[in-house]
């Protein structure tokens, strides 16, 4: 069973607009995510998340409601934070039934309160395509990840081909009011906070992949 | 490239139901008055938005998110648009609909999993 720590009380600067929107978004989250994109969407990310090292001080971005925990290689000490409360309260029994510790956390990527170079290892998980200021976000995680540390990233992002840049564009105005933007340039903006490619794998098309990066040493 | 039949079957039942009644509705919106670019345009983004409500509404919980997103609003849009185009040349059946959209379908199936196929996998040191 896990060490868990559900700690909902966030930071006083917390952007509350984006809260409130996956807030709302948490009561039909699992409903909406729980079987097509997580069969879907499972191999792949149990490839990525098997990465976590059993040493590691590790930082799990955006639990939403725990979906991933299932994924987790068993025995890790995680650190885990999601910007809804709300998210993170219909985490506790995933949380609760992981056999390794998670300590969950609301917080916003852009106000963490993680001393800085704390962690060896970052995860991400379906969470760039909402931060409302992805570099800021990415350059915040810079922050608190040692020099040398591994950022993985499973994420969705725009493609560079025609008609899918077209579609996704048009699309974005509608999916950012209730969800996620579906247009964002994930890579590049990894690589101006400052990161290192290391590997990007398409999982879908050039749309949804896995992003290891590195923080220069 | 995906291969597993769950999948494949899903892909299939999204894809033929947005093309299908993305083509009925657009031959019953426009007709021989409508002027054939309008038509198209707006044929176009009719099946693109029909795709994302019957997505979110119907297949993503069951078949994925982006895997079903993308050829469905991809098929919406070429059904919508030859559709729409055809309608507003000259009469337009309810057969001939139904099969210009089942073509839409997969059409926009063989294009998603052929590039599915080229491009997906590892990139070193992009």
């Amino acid at each position: 069973m896990s060490d868990a720590n559900l700690q909902t009380e966030a930071h006083p600067q917390t952007d509350k607009v984006t809260q409130r929107k996956w807030d709302n978004a948490a009561k039909a989250f699992d409903f909406m995510t729980g079987i097509g994109p997580d069969k879907r969407w499972g191999p792949y990310k149990s490839l990525m998340l098997a990465n976590m090292k059993a040493d590691a001080e590790i930082l799990f971005l955006a639990l939403g409601t725990g979906l991933d925990i299932q994924f987790f290689p068993p025995q890790r000490n995680i650190h885990a934070i999601d910007i809804s409360p709300k998210m993170l309260e219909n985490a506790q029994a995933r949380i609760d039934q992981y056999d390794g510790s998670i300590h969950a956390q609301t917080m916003d990527v852009h106000q963490m309160s993680f001393e800085k170079e704390k962690f060896n290892q970052v995860f991400t998980s379906c969470t760039f395509c909402s931060v409302p200021n992805p570099i800021g976000g990415l350059k915040a995680l810079y922050q608190v990840m040692k020099p040398g540390a591994d950022l993985y990233m499973f994420e969705h992002t725009g493609s560079k081909r025609y008609p899918f840049k077209l579609m996704m564009d048009l699309m974005t105005p509608l999916t950012s009011r209730v969800g996620p933007d579906m247009n964002r340039s994930t890579i590049e903006n990894v690589q101006q906070a400052g990161f290192n490619i290391q590997q990007v794998n398409n999982v879908y098309l050039d749309v949804v992949k896995i992003i290891h990066a590195t923080k220069p040493q | 490239m995906e291969n597993r039949p769950y999948f494949i079957f899903g892909d299939l039942v999204a894809n033929l139901s947005v093309g299908i009644l993305s083509a009925l509705l657009c031959a019953a919106l426009f007709d021989i008055d409508n002027n054939m670019f309008f038509a198209m345009i707006v044929g176009m983004l009719v099946g693109m938005i029909l795709a994302m409500i019957l997505g979110a509404g119907l297949f993503f919980r069951y078949f994925g998110a982006m895997e079903v997103m993308i050829p469905t609003s991809l098929t919406g849009m070429i059904a919508g648009m030859i559709v729409s185009m055809w309608a507003a040349m000259g009469p337009m059946s309810t057969s001939g609909a139904i099969f210009l959209g089942a073509f839409s379908a997969v059409l926009s199936l063989i294009i998603t999993y052929r590039l599915q196929a080229e491009i997906s996998g590892i990139q070193e040191g992009v």
